[in-house]
């Protein structure tokens, strides 16, 4: 007699509500109109949200601790639906023009959020990799499913790269497993401690091929080539959901693995210093010498990445709760500016930056909001990328890594000026005719930028309303699941 | 009361943005009139304690702020010279409402500059500062802005991080619980960790003051800006590098301020000298007046690193009123520019038919040469008094730059003002309306503090002495 094994759903809850909107749109795409869809699932990101305060404190797993509903995985994976939602508040207006405005692009995306979501809310490697392979999968669909040349470059580009560091971090699961016997983050974490020097070697191949997979999946360099190709190349709210959900959580996954599992494994932390002090000088030296505004943010992201893993260098207690403040400010950021630059590019190429001179004559409101994000991104107080930035150089000095802290200080200057050129250069006169579309302007849009704006004035006046939920240490102390 | 002093601007400044353009300019004069006056109420009471609470408590960030002996005076000038500037606004700019809200918006980040009691504070009302000083460049500015915006922009920045990583390695390796100055003064940072945090500090400071070779920016911030020197008065008012070092930068870091004197008093002076030996070959009005200002703040630097009583109150006296008469004198630069349409050192002749115009200027940059009876002399003065207790030779080498400045501020005088009317040349108008006010008042009060400083000197030497007692006295 076959018996239905015992599965705890409460825990799962989050995750089942929006792939039950993934498959909405999968079926009701053959009856209902795209934007019917995009309501629908907003619903869901909405109870996904209600059901993941429901489960905060609770400290729920299922499948034998697999999949874990700590409060670690509720505050990024919050994180994870609100980019999500802002997403799809923009395709609502930006969909038809940029021809994604079909029932597919919405099912590939909240399959995306799904992934995502396994990601932020593993317990395992096995989970963090279905979540990731989900997430990615989709993420390769989504770049490309807009029919035009430079859509199915960047997701060729995406798909092949993305496949490569797959390929890398599966086998680096392996190897963990190999040396330790567990693939459970809780088992890995216990066996790190007492290894023979045989197995030891092994353990750091693993997490080094882990941390090079991880690096292709977040574009830390050298791993991040394809970044600025896909970002520019993928239509804007795509672009938007990829530098902000995907990195969210491929970012979660790096803090479970890291923070959690590996915490005191040895070897990987050097690596990463490299990986993270390569990363700040290529991001933002490239980004100093771009001519298009969507393909410097795409640049500023990479740039980003390099900040938000000094983070990884910091305790888990400290590191945790910086990158979790972090996540969501650079969500409310990044998605508010690429939110503009899809409200105002003619096409999907984006803008030059030459042509938002004057822009706050003709658009005053999104010159000051655009204004506001790229000061919040380049960390200038009152904005909360201040505090995120902040957190990050602690973070790295409480790991004793001084000399990165410095490095990263450096960085950002090239970093200032060149999110401080486009923002001066909105406010100066200019007598030529707008280079904007001409109808850009729309309410899901300037909601999104709205809530961007405010969230990272709100956060950078009284960061404690976020950093106060994730700043007890207890949270990230138990990422591995004790 | 404070909070409402530092905050009052701010909220004008939203304010305009809904305010009926016609009544812009009224609201705009309102708000800072009334902001000096609650500043001279906090005066009359005595200055205004230290208040604390948490702000960010799991980093262990508060809002302190307090308004006492230098900080009390440096935010009077401040808000004396926005109100001076806003009226100038007012009058000169077409349509001033987005120049005033900036003014205004600006006037909160350097008021909390000089109350913030908290590093990180300090750090954040240190940055807004800088936002809408940016913005004025980036939408009043002339043709090559862009080149002095990012310069400025980056000079500043490239410091501020670095002393942000200071501001964190101080609470760290220090073990204090929070930002405020008082528990950071409480647990100290030893041995040669201090060295390195100060020298981050001082990146930020030394750059705000400026101090050679941080100064590049400043030149080209002040000739880029808009003709009318609003934005310079302003600029003028954001070099609280000086001030920085003295609140925070000898209390935190004493035994590095100890060693690191001598280097440092060097720099001061060589930078005092350089600027004025610059200054002097300026053809460019706003030039001149920048390089003048960095040949002073070459002083104040020099007072601030002498770590002696007479200098460092010196060096208080003369950054609080170099403000008042520089930032006049870009105002008097902008009515002159109004005028003939240049802000050329050549114009010549203007004298004849602008009297008034030509009088104030010059009674202004006698308070600038430190001509005794004017505030100029009294800082000068005692700054050369003190560092010459310390290293007689630097503050030989400081004093040739009081030289200098007669020279060039007199010879660029005579070449506009006196010397042949031009042929062909515009009928130049005298003073109107609230010129009179823009000018004079700057200059009665730096008349009246040159001839009775009791009134500022009361409030800045026990500061003075307070902080200097933490180091030991020197």
């Amino acid at each position: 007699m076959l018996t239905v094994p015992e599965v705890h759903l409460a825990p799962l809850l989050p995750v089942l509500i929006v792939l039950a909107g993934a498959v909405a749109s999968t079926v009701l795409g053959f009856h209902l109109p795209r934007r019917a869809l995009t309501f629908i699932n907003l619903a869901m990101l909405v109870l996904s949200g209600i059901s993941m305060g429901y489960l905060w404190n609770s400290g729920e797993a299922a499948f034998g601790g697999a999949l874990q509903a700590d409060n670690a995985a509720i505050l990024l994976g919050l994180t994870i639906l609100l980019g999500s939602a802002m997403t799809l508040l923009v395709s609502l207006d930006t969909a038809f023009r940029a021809r994604v405005s079909f029932p597919e692009f919405d099912a590939m995306l909240m399959y995306a959020v799904t992934g995502t979501l396994l990601i932020a809310f593993s317990g395992d490697l096995i989970t963090m990799l279905i979540g990731l392979e989900i997430m990615s999968l989709s993420g390769y669909v989504l770049a490309t499913m807009q029919d035009s040349r430079q859509a199915e470059e960047s997701g060729l580009k995406y798909f092949l790269l993305g496949a490569a560091g797959s390929a890398v971090l599966i086998y680096g699961i392996a190897f963990v497993y190999g040396a330790t016997g567990s693939l459970n983050y809780a088992g890995i974490a216990a066996k790190t401690a007492g290894l023979t020097p045989g197995n030891l070697g092994v353990l750091v191949g693993g997490a080094l091929l882990l941390l090079a997979g991880f690096a292709f999946k977040v574009a830390l360099a050298p791993f991040h080539q394809w970044t600025p190709d896909v970002y520019s190349g993928a239509p804007t709210s795509v672009s938007l959901f990829l530098s902000t959900v995907v990195k969210v959580a491929a970012f979660a996954g790096m803090l479970r693995v890291f923070g959690g599992a590996l915490q005191n494994a040895p070897g990987w932390a050097p690596v990463l210093q490299i990986l993270i002090a390569v990363t700040l000088i290529v991001g933002n030296a490239a980004s100093l010498f771009q001519t298009n505004f969507k393909r410097m943010l795409a640049y500023s992201a990479v740039a980003h990445t390099g900040f938000l893993a000094m983070t990884l260098l910091g305790t888990p207690g400290m590191g945790g709760a910086a990158m979790a403040y972090y996540l969501l400010v650079y969500t409310l950021m990044t998605a508010a500016a690429f939110a503009i630059v899809a409200a105002l590019q003619r096409s999907e190429k984006g803008m030059e930056i030459s042509d938002l001179r004057g822009l706050y004559y003709r658009h005053p409101a999104y010159a000051v909001a655009l204004a506001a994000c790229l000061a919040s991104l380049a960390g200038l107080p009152p904005f909360a990328g201040f505090f995120g930035k902040y957190l990050a150089f602690q973070a790295a000095l409480q790991g004793g890594y001084v000399w990165l802290a410095v490095l990263a200080a450096l960085a950002s200057v090239a970093a200032l000026v060149y999110y401080l050129r486009p923002a001066m250069l909105m406010f100066m006169p200019d007598r030529t005719p707008a280079r904007e579309y001409a109808h850009g302007e729309r309410p899901a849009t300037t909601f999104t930028v709205a809530l961007g704006v405010i969230g990272v004035t709100v956060l950078g006046i009284l960061p404690n309303l976020w950093y106060g939920w994730v700043a007890n240490p207890g949270i990230w102390g138990a990422l591995a699941g004790r | 009361m404070i909070h409402l002093m530092i905050f009052l601007p701010l909220l004008g400044s939203l304010l305009l943005l809904a305010t009926p353009r016609r009544w812009r300019e009224e609201v705009a004069g309102f708000i800072s009139a009334l902001t000096l006056g609650l500043g001279l109420l906090i005066w009359r009471g005595g200055g205004a304690e230290l208040f604390s609470v948490n702000w960010v408590p799991a980093l262990g960030v508060t809002y302190s702020v307090a308004l006492d002996g230098v900080s009390l005076t440096l935010a009077l000038v401040t808000a004396l010279m926005s109100f001076v500037a806003v009226l100038y606004t007012a009058r000169r700019i077409e349509n001033p409402g987005t120049m005033l809200s900036l003014v205004l918006a600006m006037e909160t980040g350097l008021l909390g500059i000089f109350a913030a009691r908290d590093l990180v504070l300090f750090y954040v009302f240190f940055e807004d500062a800088l936002l809408p000083a940016l913005l004025m460049l980036a939408i009043y500015g002339k043709p090559n802005r862009m080149r002095a915006l990012v310069k400025f922009a980056a000079y500043t920045l490239f410091g501020s991080l670095l002393m942000l990583l200071s501001i964190i390695g101080v609470k760290y390796y220090g073990g204090s619980p929070t930002f405020a100055l008082a528990d950071l003064v409480q647990h100290p940072v030893k041995g040669a960790a201090q060295t390195w945090l100060y020298l981050g500090f001082l990146a930020a400071m030394a750059v705000k003051l400026p101090l050679w070779p941080l100064h590049a920016w400043l030149p080209d911030f002040h000739e880029q800006n808009h003709d009318s020197g609003v934005p310079d008065v302003m600029g003028t008012l954001y070099k609280v590098g000086g001030y920085g070092l003295f609140q925070f930068g000898l209390p935190l870091f004493p035994d590095a301020s100890t060693e690191l004197r001598p280097i440092l008093m060097g720099l001061a002076a060589f930078t005092a000298l350089y600027a004025a030996w610059i200054a002097f070959r300026q053809t460019d009005w706003k030039r001149l007046i920048a390089y003048a200002g960095l040949s002073h703040m070459g002083f104040v630097a020099l007072g601030v690193f002498s770590l002696n009583e007479t200098a460092t109150i010196g060096a208080m006296y003369l950054l609080a009123f170099q403000n008042v008469y520089t930032g006049a004198l870009f105002l008097a630069v902008g009515m002159l520019q109004e005028r003939v349409g240049s802000i050329n050192t050549r114009v010549g002749g203007v004298m004849t038919q602008a009297g008034a115009l030509g009088g104030m200027t010059m009674a202004l940059w006698f308070a600038s040469i430190a001509v005794p009876g004017l505030a100029g002399f009294v800082g000068e003065f005692s700054v050369l008094l003190g560092a010459y207790q310390v290293q007689p030779w630097l503050a030989f080498i400081a004093g040739l730059s009081t030289i200098a400045a007669a020279a060039y501020a007199l010879t660029a005088f005579q070449t506009t003002f006196w010397q042949g009317r031009p042929l062909g040349g515009v009928r130049v108008a005298d003073l109107r309306h609230t010129e009179w006010l823009v000018l004079g008042l700057p200059l009665v009060v730096a008349l009246f503090f040159g001839v009775y400083s009791a009134p500022a000197l009361n409030l800045i030497q026990p500061a003075v002495r307070g902080v200097l007692a933490t180091l030991g006295g020197s």
